[in-house]
Formats: structure tokens, C-alpha cells, sequence
């Protein structure tokens, strides 16, 4: 019989156990209030771009159809771990603007708009800040268990 | 890049389907009857060394548009293979695009290249 014996305390370990549990459960409200959040800041800056009287052709695609099929008020919806929201143009809806985004043979793409979704920079800020929304919601709460 | 994207483009078919840049079309013109449009959305640096850039990640949208809508699912797939022969990473199986004219229907991959930049060039 060994007479040295190693020993591991989990308790502590069962209590930071229980905090993430915790925490992963509000984790799901922050990720669906970040992503609401980004849908609605996605959804304004596509709205500022279409009001703007330096749209292509004039301007003609800045009232009417196009603006009417900005996705506003969007809900994020679920699939097991993943959660997802509609941002952009809603291609269900006629005058659906994503030919601004691409452009036509006969007209360029909108600055803006190419900027905004098809360059990687502008989404990437979007997911950062959601991220640290996140992360920062579920310190915060890991603290107050504490 | 771009005149390597072109030239890849051109090599597909023969006589070569027309490229242009996206946007640039007579608009008092008609369409031809089947051509590429490129777009070259951005060219971020890719990574850095020794504080200057070591390589390019080169962006850009390419869209066929023709008056056989077959040709345009099968040639836009035939670009895509030969794109990704050449190096090039092609982001799925492309989109529909609103083309101007409704004699034609058009379809779009976005591509890209990492371009390492010689140090020193």
C-alpha cells in the first residue's frame, strides 16, 4: 500500500464548471442581442448608402422598391449552435438592390455597398465587435458568480 | 493579377469570350452575345515582413452573362476549374446577377489569389 498519495481538490474546479454552465446558457441571449444588434447597424448603413444622392444612374434606385427591400428588424433565428439573421437586400422583394452591390455591364458597382459586402473589412469589424460583445458579456457574468 | 485573370478567361473558349470590367458597356450599346466582366473588389496586404508588405491577397468578382442560359451555368464552371488549376481559390459555386438587358442572363464566383511579393519588389 502506497504510503504518498496525490491529491486533486475539484471543487473549485465543479465551481468554474458550474460558472461557464451558467454563463453558456446567458452566452445565447448575448450572441442573439450582438447579432441583432450588427443586423441593425448593417441595415442603417445600406439604408445611409441608398439615400445617398450619388448612387449610380443618377440616383434613381435611392427611393422606392430598392429601399423598401433593405432587410430591417430582422430576427435571429437558431439552428442547434448556429444562429444566423438576414442582412442586405431581401431578394424576395421586386427592385431587390443586389445588383448595386455586383453592378450591371452597364454600371459599376456602388462604392459603398461593394465596400460594405464584399470586402472583407467592413463584415470583420462587425464580427469583432459582436465577439467582444460576447466575450464581455460572459466575463462579466463568470465575475458576478464569484 | 488582372491581366493573368483576363488572359485565363480569354483561354477558355475559342474565339474568346470578350472580358471587360464590370460597368463599362456602351449603355446605348447592345450586349454581345456571351462575355466575362471582371471586378476587383480589393487587394489587402496579405501578411508583412521586415515592414513592408510580403504578399497581396488580390479580390475579384467574375461574372458571365449570355443570351443561352445554359452556357452561362457551364461556362462560369468551366472558369472556376480553370481557375483553380492556375492557383486561384474560388469561394463556391457562384450567384445569379441582374444583368441589364432581357435578352441575357448572367452568374458570378468571387475569386482570389495570394500573391507573395518578392522582398524588395
Amino acid at each position: 500500500m502506497a504510503r504518498n498519495t496525490l491529491k486533486l481538490d475539484t471543487s473549485d474546479f465543479e465551481r468554474l464548471l458550474a460558472q461557464l454552465q451558467d454563463a453558456g446558457r446567458d452566452a445565447q441571449l448575448a450572441v442573439t442581442q450582438a447579432l441583432e444588434k450588427a443586423g441593425q447597424k448593417i441595415s442603417g448603413d445600406t439604408l445611409d448608402v441608398i439615400n445617398d444622392a450619388n448612387l449610380p444612374a443618377g440616383g434613381k434606385y435611392s427611393t422606392g422598391e430598392t429601399k423598401e427591400s433593405v432587410v430591417t428588424n430582422a430576427r435571429v433565428t437558431w439552428s442547434g449552435s448556429v444562429a444566423e439573421i438576414p442582412v442586405g437586400f431581401d431578394f424576395s422583394r421586386p427592385g431587390a438592390g443586389g445588383f448595386l452591390i455586383t453592378g450591371t455591364p452597364k454600371m459599376k458597382p456602388d462604392k459603398a455597398l461593394n465596400r460594405m459586402y464584399k470586402q472583407k473589412r467592413y463584415m470583420r469589424d462587425i464580427q469583432d465587435d459582436m465577439y467582444h460583445t460576447v466575450m464581455s458579456h460572459v466575463i462579466d457574468k463568470m465575475e458576478d458568480k464569484q | 493579377m488582372k491581366n493573368e485573370l483576363i488572359a485565363i478567361l480569354k483561354a477558355l473558349h475559342s474565339p474568346a469570350y470578350p472580358v471587360f470590367l464590370q460597368g463599362t458597356l456602351n449603355e446605348a450599346a447592345a450586349y454581345p452575345p456571351s462575355f466575362f466582366t471582371i471586378w476587383n473588389n480589393e487587394t489587402p496586404d496579405g501578411n508583412h515582413y521586415d515592414n513592408d508588405a510580403a504578399a497581396f491577397n488580390w479580390e475579384f468578382s467574375v461574372y458571365f452573362y449570355s443570351n443561352d442560359p445554359a452556357s452561362v451555368n457551364t461556362v462560369l464552371a468551366a472558369a472556376r476549374t480553370a481557375l483553380k488549376s492556375a492557383g486561384w481559390a474560388v469561394q463556391g459555386l457562384g450567384y445569379d446577377v441582374t444583368s441589364d438587358e432581357v435578352t441575357h442572363t448572367g452568374r458570378g464566383i468571387d475569386v482570389y489569389y495570394h500573391q507573395i511579393n518578392p522582398i524588395g519588389g
